[in-house]
């Protein structure tokens, strides 16, 4: 009974990962849906790249740089507010917000001009 | 002392010089018919037993020069500059020409785009055989060989060898024969010539039909002759690159009025006609020869963009444009429209990207409407035509062609909105996440 075995210890795995998401705070969730959101936008781009082909290349890194670039930035944003990361401690969260904002105003603007 | 007579001499003599234009009037690229030939003989007698040919080519407005070939006087060049624009060799049995004319002269003569026209027989010389060999026609080596035919040939009263031969074998040509049909036979008494069949410039007028044979008649033929059959050329034209005409005939008595006048019956039909072909054949290609017919140009090459009037220097991809030529041929004394409906224009660089035929407007315009190939580079627009007995038209016009300029693109590229969609997403996207991360509770 090997095969139910590692079923039971798959399934007994994903339901602590459950609870253990379960206890983070909502605004880290809310930034985990973000990134989400930014790398499912991310892949739908390269597998229209895949069919149609690359011709505006520029427009393609464009699009696909915004939505890796947010995905990053929030990343980041979330390392900076996680209250139980010991590196960032002494860092106020809206510091980080506003680097956040910032850089993902630079990006943008970026972005805008390599769309072509 | 010899000076002032008076001065109404004066206004005479300067008069006169206003005529002097008058001295140019020969063959030029706007009056290609030839004008001044030099007839070359081997005995004054021709001038007589070939006279009907000779009043023939003067009425049509030729200046005749007859000139002994032995004669030192014969020069066709002097100071550099030709004399004659058409040489007739009526003079089989030359060894040398008299004056400063030899093979190489004659030979530059057709290069510069003189024509010629050259009758052997069957005492031709090897000067003679030479030249015609230069043009691409090669006559029987055997000098004592001579054209029989046992089953085409002229039915007349004593039985002879069966060298005077009634031949019917024309080339179907309207420009080279003329449009109305030769119905009787040719009769034809000489030699046998034959060419190269890879060589284009060269035509048979009149083939031999395929019973006869190039031999000596008096001699028992001892091994299969040589020439024989369709293979043998009776009479062969040349047209060079330059676009000089050549006639080759191997017999001086074709030319002559006593064929001329003659009634002909080929062996074996009964139809008996009154008069040979001969008079009709020598003068529509003598026609042919001096440029009174088949001479095409080709001018007036105009491009420009759909819409617009003037020739831009240069075309972008992707343009529309138009073309048009204008093509005339010489009807002897003035240019006519010439109507086909096969002449074609290239667009080319180094291959042809664009071939199209060009419609006619049935008055000498050729144009055409095409869209310049998504290429860029330095094309030309080339018209090339050659048709059989025709002058060939070769035009180039180079034109470049440049690629879009940085802003003649299209502004949205269709293609790429998804990427468009996704950028902007993510800029709402991060909008309405600051707002619901900086209120969250």
């Amino acid at each position: 009974m090997g095969r139910s075995a590692t079923t039971k210890d798959a399934q007994a795995l994903f339901h602590s990962l459950r609870t253990a998401y379960a206890a983070t705070p909502n605004n880290l969730k809310i930034i985990d849906l973000y990134i989400v959101f930014a790398v499912v936008t991310a892949v739908i781009q390269v597998v229209y790249m895949a069919i149609v082909g690359s011709f505006p290349f520029n427009s393609f890194l464009s699009g696909v740089l915004s939505c890796v670039g947010t995905a990053v930035l929030a990343v980041s944003l979330r390392i900076q507010v996680n209250k139980e990361n010991k590196e960032f401690k002494d860092l106020p969260p809206e510091r980080a917000f506003a680097d956040f904002v910032l850089c993902n105003l630079v990006l943008h603007l970026v972005i805008m001009n390599f769309l072509g | 002392m010899a000076g002032l007579k008076s001065p109404t001499l004066y206004f005479f003599l300067l008069n006169l010089i206003s005529l002097l234009p008058l001295l140019a009037f020969s063959f030029s690229p706007d009056h290609p018919t030839d004008r001044r030939i030099l007839v070359l003989l081997d005995d004054l007698s021709l001038k007589s037993s070939h006279s009907l040919f000779f009043s023939s080519l003067q009425s049509r407005g030729f200046d005749l020069d007859f000139k002994l070939a032995n004669d030192p006087a014969v020069a066709v060049k002097r100071y550099g500059e030709y004399l004659y624009d058409g040489l007739i060799l009526f003079s089989p049995s030359i060894e040398r020409f008299g004056g400063s004319l030899d093979m190489g002269g004659v030979l530059d003569f057709v290069d510069s785009g003189h024509d010629l026209i050259l009758a052997a027989d069957s005492n031709a010389s090897d000067l003679i055989r030479n030249i015609a060999a230069e043009c691409g026609v090669d006559f029987d080596e055997d000098p004592s060989a001579v054209v029989i035919d046992h089953t085409s040939y002229a039915v007349s009263e004593t039985e002879g060898e069966h060298t005077l031969i009634a031949a019917d074998d024309f080339i179907q040509s309207d420009v080279i024969l003329g449009s109305k049909k030769i119905e009787a036979p040719v009769l034809f008494e000489g030699i046998a010539h034959s060419m190269n069949p890879g060589n284009s410039l060269v035509l048979k007028v009149l083939s031999a039909s395929s019973s006869s044979y190039s031999a000596n008649p008096t001699s028992k033929l001892s091994s299969p002759p040589s020439l024989s059959g369709t293979a043998i050329s009776l009479v062969s034209v040349v047209q060079a690159r330059n676009n000089a005409r050549i006639m080759i005939s191997g017999s001086l008595e074709m030319f002559g009025n006593r064929l001329f006048r003659s009634g002909v019956q080929k062996s074996g039909s009964l139809h008996k006609y009154e008069k040979s072909g001969n008079e009709q054949f020598i003068t529509e290609l003598s026609k042919w020869i001096f440029h009174e017919r088949g001479h095409l140009k080709a001018v007036h090459v105009k491009h420009n963009k759909v819409g617009e009037t003037e020739e831009p220097p240069i075309y972008r991809i992707n343009d529309d444009l138009e073309f048009s030529v204008e093509v005339f041929e010489w009807s002897g004394s003035s240019w006519v429209p010439y109507v086909a409906n096969d002449v074609q224009v290239q667009f080319y660089m180094m291959s042809p990207y664009v071939l199209k035929t060009l419609s006619t407007n049935q008055k000498g315009l050729y144009h055409t409407s095409f869209k310049v190939p998504d290429v860029y580079g330095v094309f030309q627009f080339k018209v090339e035509y050659q048709r059989l007995g025709y002058t060939s038209i070769s035009l180039a016009k180079q034109i470049p062609v440049r690629p879009f300029r940085h802003n003649e693109y299209e502004r949205f590229i269709t293609t790429a909105f998804p990427y468009y969609g996704a950028s902007f997403s993510t800029m709402a996207g991060f909008f309405i996440f600051s707002i619901i991360y900086l209120y969250n509770k």
